[in-house]
This record gives structure tokens, C-alpha cells and sequence, in this order.
């Protein structure tokens, strides 16, 4: 039962973007909604690569057989398809730091693989890079609230950018820590941060049910 | 090593518990406040609601009470005189012998009767005695049948004789409704049939209009309703708000109908 378990919760990267996907495939989704809608197929190809990757790294040659540089490109590809989405929410609010930040995490890439890690890393993904992706997430989602707070209310509180950017809330909040000492945890805890990873895994699942309800949502705007 | 691994453990669990706490207490303010915003905003629109349905009301009644009283002017002083002059002017004699005279004496008395049959019809039109002695389902039978015409238009009614006959403070608004109905239908759609029908069932009168001619559909009324020469449109359009009531247009393959449904107290 707990390996059923462990197998359905392994796949889940994989699996809980057929969720959103299936919504995708019955109703086409307003303009706003794109940047979402390129992530969750781009994400998908991406998971699978590194589920398939971890899951016969065994019989793959020694040079192919990490995963990590497939959670950096995620990371990056997500952070600018997010930053995106929230850009083309055209809310009045910090609308110049919105635009300046995507500029600043590309110059933090460029800098932080040129000069301090490899992003090709055999052994580990990185943590620098994940976490400051969730926090620059999280600084998206809290001023699209504020945003909210100060704004005239709309008849559905619940709309789909709603659903959306909760979703992606939920995620980073969980995950920015984890993210953050993943590294130092896989040198000093091996088996804690593989079990931990689990935790990362269901916040994905509730993130892409949350992307599922914003498209369904859509439909009825 | 061991308390080192405790440490970053412990510093996981509580980061990740004070985010997530952040975050929720966030997430539900965000939510009771957009929850007393959209609170807010549903009480204004439900206070402007009023107070433009208190408007409408007025306006209706003031139409109503200026119509009662150019009727009580037309028939109590106009059709007092006329109808003296009448009596004076039968009271004049003309000498057999004077056909001219005679002939404009019976034509001046044609005139008269005319126009004192006019006041005393447009009296009756501006206020309706028949809706206030006999009650909606006679004056609206009453009026059709003035309005019918067997060579240019067929009217037929058929109403609900269970409604009642006592006069409700809405049914002169209903009346109207279908007189300007009635009047809009014989005007532009230059039917030849009408047929006026009302079933009333669970304190709703549900009154259909059907008829032969060039109607209206629903978005054709809409239309119609904001052009600045459909006053006839806009105040029936005011009463239906006046009275709660439901107004629909349709097209069938025999002919157009129009729906009223107004809720009784």
C-alpha cells in the first residue's frame, strides 16, 4: 500500500498537470490566461523528463542520469512565465518593479552560473536559484492581493487569476524553505530530503488543482 | 553534525509553518475584506435600485393623477358646456320654408354631438371608468372591443375569469401596459389579427399578446426602448419595473407574441 502510495506521489509531478491539461482540451482560455497555459504544457514535458530520468537513472549512462539541471530550467522557465502573467494582468499597481524584476532574475542567473554554480551540477539542484524564484513568486502574489484590497471589487471574488495566484501562493510559501536548505540538507540528510521532497510533491498537486479551477473558472467569465 | 541536522530540521519545519501561517492570515483577510467590499457595493445597488423604482413610481402616479384630472375636466366642465349648447341649440327653431338654414342648423348639430361624444370618449380613455367600476378583465375587453374593426381588425380576447374583479392598486399600470400594446401593434406592425389571452395561476397574471403583424423580438425592443421617440416604449417599460413584473418578446412560425407576467400581492 505505502509503495502504491509512494508511486502515485513520485508521479505526481507528472500526473496533476493532466488535471489543468484536461480542462485545457474542453475550452479554449482568454489571452491572460496564455503565460499559464504554455507553463502547464512546457511543465509537463519538462516533469516527465525528470521522473523518467530519476526512474531509470540506473540503466542511462552516468553523464545523463541527474535530474537537477531540469529543475533549474523549470525554475527559470516558470519564474518568466509567471512574471508574465502577472505583467499581463495589467493591475495599476507596481507595475515598474513587476517589469524591473524579471530583468534583475535574469541578470541573477547569468551571474550565479558564470560565476558561483554550475547549472549542470551532477549532484545537486539549486537552491539559490529555486528559492529566489519562490520569494520573487511570492512577492508577486502578495502585491496582486494588495492590489486586490485596494481595488473596486468585481461581482465574482473568485475569479480564475484568483484560483491561479493562491495556487501558486500555497506552493511557494510551502516550498521556499525547502528549496532554500535542500542542498545542505542532501549533504547532511540524505534520506530526510528524498522523504522531504514528498511535501514538495503535494504542494504541486494542490498548485495544479488550483490552475485546474482557474481555467474552469474562465469558462464562466 | 547531529544538532546541526536538528537545527536546519527545526529551522524547516518553523519556516515553513510561519510562511504558511503568513500567507493563510493573508489570504483571509484578502478574502473578508473583498467579501465586505462586494457586501458594500450589492446594499448601494440595492438602495439606487429603490430609489429609482420610487421615481419610476412616481412618475407613474403623477401621469395617473394628471390623466384623472384632464378626464374630470373634459367631462365635468368642457362636456357640461357642450352639452348645454346642445340643449340651447335644440331649443332653436328654423322655419320649414329656410332649407339653407336648415341644413346648416342639422349640420352645427352633427358637429356638436360629434364633439361631445369625442370628450366623452377621450374622458373615458384618459380614466378609465369601466377598470374602476368593473374591474381589469372588462376594461381591457371593453377597449378591445372599441378598438376592433371587422374589416381592418379582428380582436379576441380571452381572460382569466378567476382574477379578481376588485380593483388592485396595480391594474391600472397593467391596463396601460396593454392599451399601449394594443395601440403600438395596430400602428406599426399593421396586424389584422389580435388575440389577448390571460391565464392567472399561484398570484402571477400571465397576459399574452399574440398577433399577425410585423412585431418586435426581444433585442429589437431593447433597441428601441433607449431611442429618444420611444417614450410609449420607456413607459411601459418603467411600469413593468414599477410592477415587478417579466416582459418577454418572442417570434413563432404564427406570428409574434408578447408575455407579461406580473405578480399579484
Amino acid at each position: 500500500m505505502f509503495k502504491v502510495f509512494q508511486l502515485v506521489i513520485d508521479w505526481s509531478e507528472v500526473w496533476a498537470l493532466l488535471i489543468p491539461i484536461s480542462l485545457l482540451l474542453l475550452k479554449k482560455q482568454p489571452a491572460v490566461l496564455k503565460p499559464v497555459v504554455f507553463y502547464v504544457w512546457i511543465a509537463l514535458f519538462i516533469n516527465l523528463a525528470i521522473d523518467l530520468t530519476w526512474k531509470i537513472r540506473t540503466i542511462l549512462p552516468a553523464e545523463y542520469n541527474s535530474n537537477n539541471y531540469l529543475y533549474n530550467l523549470h525554475s527559470i522557465i516558470r519564474f518568466f512565465l509567471f512574471s508574465l502573467f502577472f505583467i499581463k494582468l495589467n493591475q495599476a499597481f507596481l507595475t515598474t518593479v513587476k517589469k524591473v524584476i524579471p530583468v534583475c532574475f535574469l541578470v541573477f542567473v547569468i551571474i550565479n552560473f558564470t560565476f558561483y554554480e554550475n547549472f549542470f551540477d551532477y549532484w545537486k539542484l539549486s537552491s539559490r536559484l529555486l528559492s529566489v524564484e519562490a520569494i520573487l513568486l511570492l512577492f508577486y502574489t502578495l502585491q496582486y492581493y494588495l492590489f486586490k484590497i485596494n481595488d473596486h471589487v468585481g461581482v465574482n471574488i473568485f475569479n480564475s487569476d484568483f484560483w491561479i495566484v493562491t495556487g501558486l501562493g500555497i506552493y511557494v510559501t510551502i516550498n521556499f524553505f525547502i528549496f532554500l536548505l535542500y542542498n545542505e540538507l542532501t549533504i547532511r540528510m540524505q534520506h530526510f530530503a528524498i522523504t522531504l521532497w514528498n511535501a514538495h510533491n503535494i504542494s504541486y498537486i494542490i498548485f495544479n488543482l488550483f490552475i485546474a479551477k482557474g481555467f474552469y473558472e474562465s469558462r464562466k467569465q | 553534525m547531529n544538532q546541526g541536522s536538528n537545527d536546519i530540521r527545526l529551522l524547516l519545519v518553523v519556516g515553513i509553518a510561519a510562511m504558511l501561517m503568513l500567507f493563510i492570515s493573508l489570504l483571509l483577510i484578502f478574502i473578508f475584506t473583498q467579501r465586505k467590499k462586494l457586501q458594500y457595493q450589492n446594499e448601494l445597488q440595492a438602495m439606487q435600485n429603490a430609489q429609482k423604482n420610487q421615481l419610476i413610481e412616481a412618475a407613474v402616479r403623477s401621469e395617473e393623477i394628471e390623466r384623472h384630472r384632464i378626464a374630470e375636466e373634459l367631462h365635468d366642465e368642457v362636456g357640461a358646456i357642450l352639452g348645454a349648447s346642445s340643449l340651447h341649440f335644440n331649443s332653436v327653431r328654423i322655419e320649414e320654408p329656410d332649407e339653407s338654414n336648415q341644413s346648416l342648423y342639422q349640420k352645427g348639430k352633427d358637429l356638436l354631438d360629434e364633439g361631445i361624444n369625442k370628450i366623452r370618449g377621450l374622458s373615458h380613455s384618459l380614466h378609465s371608468s369601466i377598470l374602476q367600476e368593473f374591474g381589469l378583465n372588462e376594461a381591457i375587453s371593453h377597449f378591445c372591443s372599441k378598438i376592433s374593426h371587422e374589416s381592418i381588425i379582428e380582436i379576441s380576447v380571452t381572460l382569466d375569469n378567476s382574477y379578481p374583479t376588485q380593483v388592485g392598486q396595480n391594474d391600472i399600470s397593467i391596463y396601460r401596459i396593454v392599451q399601449e400594446f394594443i395601440h403600438n401593434i395596430t400602428k406599426h406592425a399593421k396586424a389584422t389579427k389580435i388575440f389577448v389571452r390571460s391565464i392567472y395561476l399561484n398570484k402571477t397574471l400571465m397576459i399574452t399578446i399574440t398577433h399577425n403583424g410585423k412585431g418586435l423580438t426581444q433585442p429589437h425592443f431593447e433597441e428601441l426602448m433607449f431611442k429618444k421617440n420611444g417614450l410609449g416604449l420607456k413607459n411601459i417599460q418603467n411600469r413593468i419595473i414599477l410592477l415587478k413584473a417579466d416582459l418577454k418578446f418572442s417570434h413563432h412560425a404564427g406570428g409574434y407574441a408578447i408575455d407579461i407576467s406580473v405578480p399579484i400581492d
